[in-house]
């Protein structure tokens, strides 16, 4: 299965950041994806992403200004419902950018 | 899990700090969280807020880490008037938000049924516009029952 790892960030690091994390790991298993996913404060999104071990940040929460290694995805849509589908089609566009360069 | 003694119906309050403040109060007066809760939420609100655009309808779910927490619960209120809260999405713009879910989670990891639960309320438009015109707590009891799982 194809495996990809996920910076979930949202401002305090664990409520908004849970919900995304679940419900794309969810929504990926359905497309034969399988998402782990670690939960992050904003202040700690680019430091955690410069170590290398994630593939995209999905946020809900604003990110701070900073050179960040990997896509970053706006999720605020995917929590509310509305802007579920443009959410999704931007991970699988992301995703099958990773795997055309691997 | 839903507890009625922190459903407030039509709350007066000018401000989203008021409301913050009269939901924390009712959920440290049954120590579900610390005396550092209150002050932990606003900050985070100030922060880094919490509105969330629902369609048209606006809600909040002001919240903060878990260190605060002594027991997770969902605090909610319906206001007589719309109060402005920021939005998540973008800080500097303000939201007319007509109920706010004020939550205390413990450990996220034990309780993503609750906040997968939770999510499906607040994507739930007509769900919402059902609390905000509810007219008593056993009815809103009933209208979030999906929580009680």
């Amino acid at each position: 299965m194809r495996k990809f790892n996920v910076l979930s960030v949202c401002g305090s690091g664990t409520v908004t950041s849970s919900m995304i994390a679940e419900k794309l790991k969810e929504a990926m298993e359905e497309q034969g994806i399988k998402i782990t996913a670690t939960e992050a404060k904003p202040t700690e999104a680019l430091q955690l992403s410069e170590g290398g071990n994630y593939d995209f940040i999905t946020h809900t929460s604003p990110l701070p200004k900073g050179n960040y290694p990997v896509p970053t995805i706006d999720a605020v849509g995917f929590l509310t419902g509305f802007g579920e589908d443009e959410f999704l089609d931007e991970v699988m566009r992301v995703i099958k950018e990773i795997e055309s360069k691997s | 899990m839903l507890d009625l003694d922190l459903v407030v119906l039509h709350m007066e309050a000018e401000t989203s700090n008021e409301i913050i403040q009269n939901l924390g109060a009712l959920m440290f007066s049954k120590g579900y969280v610390k005396d550092s809760y209150i002050e932990a939420v606003l900050e985070r609100e100030r922060n880094l807020p919490t509105g969330l655009p629902i369609g048209d309808f606006c809600v909040a779910i002001p919240h903060t880490d878990s260190g605060h927490v002594n027991q997770s619960n969902i605090a909610i209120t319906t206001l007589k008037k719309p109060s402005i809260f920021h939005s998540m999405v973008n800080p500097e713009e303000k939201l007319n938000v007509e109920v706010v879910f004020l939550l205390a989670v413990k450990d996220p990891n034990l309780q993503i049924q609750l906040l997968k639960n939770l999510m499906s309320v607040f994507q739930n438009k007509e769900l919402l516009i059902k609390v905000r015109d509810a007219s008593s707590k056993e009815e809103i009891s009933e209208l979030l029952s999906c929580l009680d799982q």
